[in-house]
């Protein structure tokens, strides 16, 4: 009885408080991959000094501005290398990118 | 009563005792149990690191096989350029339509090169190329996935 009144009623002592820790998976960043580009077409237009007023000509004849932004065959080839250079580094900034999420969604290797 | 005094003691002492050997039987177990699971977590994450590195090794060579794709792609676009001495400028004096037609064709096939190299769905036409007159020759490997190029 005495015990009883001392420890106030509480036999067995306090409750023990218990800690534990859940794993919570890091959120998704889930954007969708880049639109597609859709390019408009270019006409490209050879001048010589042979066929200049020609084309000048059929210029204003379609109510084009006669003026015509010209590059040098090499500087034409220059250009074609430098769009594909272009175009491969876009591919493979695409791919790795597909690369990363198949890595880190796929797999479940979220970090 | 000190032989009494001795039995109860040693009563006890034996109890105790065996209160001991059962504590320490629960703490084995318990240890044995936390054992087990930590090798089953270990072999887990094992498994899972043998998976990354073939994952990381397949990714890889992907990317090595697009890098030298893009060696090829730029060797065969100079090719096209100075095949046979070959001099786009004096070959569009001499044939300046012909020149022009060419150079709007492969413009518009370069085009159709970057729309596909930025996740533009391949059109039926495209998959189906598999002759040399059937591909866009400014990117074969990425515009005919399924075109074989003989040598």
């Amino acid at each position: 009885m005495i015990c009883m009144l001392l420890s106030g009623c509480s036999i067995g002592g306090e409750k023990k408080i218990k800690i534990f820790s859940l794993e919570k998976p890091r959120e998704k960043l889930d954007y969708p991959m880049p639109t597609a580009l859709q390019m408009e077409e270019i006409k490209w237009i050879i001048i010589t000094s042979e066929n200049a007023q020609e084309v000048f000509k059929k210029l204003e004849e379609a109510g084009i501005d006669p003026v015509l932004f010209g590059i040098t065959d090499k500087d034409y080839q220059v250009l074609a290398r430098n769009f594909a250079q272009i175009r491969q580094k876009l591919q493979e900034t695409n791919n790795l990118l597909e690369e990363y999420k198949k890595y880190y969604e796929d797999s479940g290797n979220t970090q | 009563m000190i032989f009494a005094v001795l039995i109860i003691t040693g009563i006890a002492g034996a109890g105790m005792y065996v209160m001991k050997l059962r504590a320490d039987n629960a703490t084995l177990k318990a240890n044995q149990i936390q054992l087990e699971t930590a090798i089953t977590e270990q072999n887990k994450v094992l498994e899972q690191q043998k998976e990354d590195f073939t994952a990381i090794l397949e990714s890889n060579k992907k990317l090595n096989v697009l890098i030298n794709t893009f060696k090829k792609d730029l060797q065969d676009l100079d090719k096209r350029f100075t095949k046979k001495n070959r001099d786009i400028g004096k070959l569009a004096i001499d044939r300046t339509k012909s020149i022009e037609r060419i150079i709007n064709k492969g413009s518009a096939n370069a085009a159709r090169c970057i729309e596909l190299a930025s996740g533009a769905e391949h059109t039926e036409e495209e998959l189906k190329a598999t002759l040399k007159s059937e591909i866009n020759p400014e990117c074969p490997a990425l515009a005919n996935p399924n075109y074989v190029e003989h040598q």
